[in-house]
């Protein structure tokens, strides 16, 4: 257990070093954009004066060095300083934002589970049949659809043709339904074809056989002994989808109107909101950092091999 | 498989939630989140749109672009044009309940002008010096020097009157608004970032009151989705939507299709201090060069009329001067007396993509009618703030040919617009972005500016924009509408020429 113990806390600092990473990275990239901010920010009718002003409360008018201090100094107090677009504190609109986003990928996340591993074990244990081929041409289909077209549709067909689900907007959970099938879409396909892999690798391994030979019934090891085996590659492709759930999310959000943290990164960079930008950066960071510590610590709960120490 | 058995469960459960909306309920679709509630901070015309339900200012545009009486009833200039006396309105009611005096109107313009708070359109008002009570329901304006556009400025949402007691609001400071409290129809009830803003009927309004209870203004980033909400019921109107479906929104019974009006004139700005571009000939030769009625037909889907002035028409001083027909014959011929052989003269284009109605293809499309004379024309893009830095690059270091541009002047007088024409307004002092210089042009631009006589100052802005004209300074391309689709069930939408959609009357058709 104390094994455990210092390889989570390990884990976990490794986990700071990287957001502090990324903060780094993030806040010299977003200096190196061409413009000035200022007058972005200031509005073409401003004077002068208004945009110096600027320039002076977004620092911009001290060397780089000395910002990048005052920005690491204010990170480590857990302020993340005030947006130039809206003057409201970062952390407070990302908080304000951060539930719709949380939502929706856990929406598009538990669908393309419950979805993509039963729909993947199942084609596997009937490799080769017509049901494989149509589960794996649907895969294809899922895999290199567009996003955005896959919304724009769902939207045609299930809200103005049928008028069943709301269009656009987040009122009540009828309108998360077609936002999170658009973002699980790829993930059911990209989740269903792992497990297909995966479950395929297990299926031909001599326990199996010998399980069967045995005379235990088919489903019994298909879906406990076999499944339950092929579900650590699974799992990692789980813990990168949400990574890319998170970044489906910019575009699923436009095309919904979903009020979440994608569409205020989009916002904010077109408003050259520093503060924002980088607040938005060193929140996503952290989640995907925190969500691969979990998978890594499913791994154990899933396959006994796995073992810290 | 038990995901499938529970899906008819899931129709049933949002079927359920899908018709609570009430009957009295308005909703529009806009395109931007509102990024703030403080008229003062704000830059965004759909914005101030949002913000002109709840806030009124003294006085405001009708649908013509001629300025009305708000809360002020009338307002005098003296002789020497150094004060402007304003009556105001008497009987007017904050939504917090205080009644409109001179105070609130004193105190909402120290704010204004105060630089602890950020105000990026304070320009237009900077000739005010200071503002005082000269009654109960009376004020006067000291100002440094003549500015006869300011009665129309104060149109401006950003100029909207303000109570004192709003930094007690919850939430509110000084510094920042975010609940705000006006005169208006409507009384501010929620935003919910990146969602919604909703807005109640103000029963103690002292003017018409509107027919629907609640407006709500729903976020909608993209364009598709906007429309898609009037198609499926669930918005009564959508602005922008996609300028590609105008015809077939059009045609549908079921949606109607207003082209407001717009003052924002679209143009290709010409580096008038580039060696290849500082002969006027060249400058005409690029005007006849594009063919501006077939690309308002073919891919602006008629949401636009070409330019005959300088300026819009909505615009105070308007004067129409002519057309550069497409000829480009004629443009080879201006372009051969400059002394320029056919492929000699390479320019390199940058537009911006999604800022205004098509204006990448539309660029697109120029750059071709450009080649089809001999002029080889690269067209680029980049994302906003780029596009704006490198535009804005000092004159020296401006390396940029040819850009596109929409202007929209945020009160209907050409003095904001005049300024593109500006020897002192180029960068870095101002946004005269061709670096366009006529002496006779400034000097008469600047007799405007500080003439106290409408119909001589209008007369100074015909005879410039002749010049203007003539000089070439821009491609003169169209001034943009403003399309909007609503239900065929709601009626009573219109637009003003600043770009605002007008709804506050709106209601169910018979």
């Amino acid at each position: 257990m104390t094994g455990f113990l210092s390889y989570l806390l390990q884990r976990i600092l490794g986990l700071f070093v990287t957001v502090l990473a990324v903060a780094v990275t993030i806040f010299l990239m977003v200096r190196l954009l061409p413009g000035d901010p200022a007058r972005v920010i200031a509005g073409v009718l401003a004077t002068e004066q208004d945009v110096a002003r600027i320039r002076v409360q977004l620092g911009l008018d001290q060397p780089i060095v000395v910002q990048a201090g005052i920005f690491l100094r204010d990170l480590f107090q857990g302020d993340l300083g005030v947006s130039a677009r809206t003057s409201a504190p970062v952390l407070a609109e990302i908080g304000a934002r951060l539930p719709a986003t949380l939502t929706l990928a856990a929406a598009g996340m538990l669908m393309a589970i419950a979805i993509g591993v039963p729909l993947g074990a199942w084609a596997a244990a009937r490799a080769g049949s017509l049901g494989d081929v149509v589960v794996s041409t649907l895969v294809l289909f899922g895999i290199s659809m567009p996003v955005y077209w896959l919304g724009l549709m769902l939207i045609i067909l299930f809200a103005i043709n049928l008028r069943w689900l709301p269009a656009a907007g987040a009122d009540g959970p009828a309108s998360l339904v077609l936002p999170a099938v658009t973002l699980a879409a790829f993930s059911v396909a990209f989740i269903a074809r792992i497990t297909r892999s995966s479950m395929l690798e297990v299926l031909r391994q001599d326990y199996v056989r010998t399980a069967h030979a045995k005379g235990v019934d088919r489903r019994t090891v298909e879906w406990r002994h076999a499944l339950r085996n092929a579900l650590p590659p699974v799992v990692t492709v789980i813990g990168l989808q949400f990574g890319q759930l998170l970044g489906g999310a910019i575009l699923t959000e436009t095309v919904f109107g979903w009020p979440g943290l994608g569409r205020l990164l989009v916002d904010s960079i077109f408003a050259r909101d520093y503060p924002m930008v980088q607040g938005l950066v060193i929140v996503f960071a952290a989640m995907f950092a925190f969500v691969n510590l979990l998978v890594d610590l499913t791994y154990e709960r899933i396959d006994p091999r796995v073992r810290y120490g | 498989m038990t995901a499938f058995r529970v899906l008819p469960w899931l129709f049933v459960l949002v079927l359920s939630f899908g018709s609570a909306l009430g009957q009295e309920t308005f909703r529009i679709a806009i395109g931007v989140d509102p990024d703030t509630l403080d008229p003062q901070q704000s830059t965004t015309t759909t914005v101030d749109n949002v913000m002109d339900y709840v806030a009124e200012g003294l006085v405001t545009i009708d649908a013509s672009g001629q300025t009305q009486p708000a809360l002020a009833t009338s307002w005098t200039t003296s002789d020497d044009g150094l004060t402007l006396d304003v009556e105001l309105r008497q009987g007017v009611t904050f939504h917090d309940g205080t009644s409109l005096t001179s105070a609130e109107v004193v105190w909402t313009f120290e704010r204004l002008l105060d630089p602890d708070v950020r105000n990026p359109r304070r320009g237009p008002i900077a000739a005010i010096e200071s503002v005082e009570a000269t009654g109960e329901h009376a004020v006067r304006f000291n100002l440094s020097e003549p500015a006869p556009y300011l009665v129309g400025a104060l149109s401006m949402t950003t100029n909207v009157i303000l109570p004192p007691s709003i930094v007690d609001v919850e939430g509110n400071s000084y510094e920042n608004v975010t609940h705000l409290v006006g005169t208006g129809p409507y009384r501010f009830v929620e935003r919910a970032l990146g969602e919604r803003v909703v807005v109640e009927r103000f029963d103690d309004y002292w003017g018409e009151n509107p027919y629907y209870e609640q407006v709500v203004f729903q976020v909608v980033p993209e364009a598709t989705t906007r429309q898609s909400l009037v198609l499926a019921g669930q918005v009564d109107l959508a602005i922008l939507p996609p300028t590609s479906d105008i015809p077939a929104l059009e045609a549908n019974p079921r949606t109607e299709v207003v082209l407001g009006p717009s003052n924002r004139t679209i143009f290709i700005a010409i580096n008038n201090t580039d060696p290849a571009l500082d002969d006027p000939r060249v400058r005409q030769a690029l005007n006849y060069a594009v063919d501006k009625e077939a690309i308002i037909q073919g891919i602006l889907f008629g949401a636009a009329e070409p330019m005959d002035a300088p300026m819009a028409d909505s615009l105070f001083g308007y004067e129409e001067v002519g057309m550069y027909p497409y000829d480009p014959e004629k443009a080879r011929e201006l372009l051969a007396e400059a002394g320029i052989e056919e492929g000699e003269l390479e320019l390199d284009f940058m537009a911006p993509t999604g800022r205004y109605v098509q204006d990448f293809p539309a660029a697109q499309a120029i750059a071709n009618f450009l080649r089809e004379v001999g002029i080889d024309t690269q067209v680029r893009t980049m994302d906003w703030p780029t596009y704006v830095g490198t535009m804005l690059e000092p004159p020296e270091e401006n390396t940029t040919q040819l850009h596109l541009l929409g202007w929209a002047p945020s009160y209907m007088d050409s003095a904001q617009q005049m300024e593109q024409f500006q020897s002192g307004q180029h960068p870095p002092n101002g946004l005269a972005t061709s670096f366009y210089e006529n002496p006779e042009v400034d000097a008469l631009i600047d007799e405007a500016a500080r003439e106290l006589d409408p119909e001589r100052r209008a007369a100074l802005y015909g005879e410039a924009g002749t010049q203007i004209w003539e000089d070439a300074p821009w491609i003169f391309l169209w001034v943009q509408s403003f399309p909007m689709v609503h239900s065929a069930e709601v009626t009573n939408i219109g637009g003003f020429p600043n770009e605002k959609f007008d709804a506050i009357y709106a209601r169910p058709a018979d």
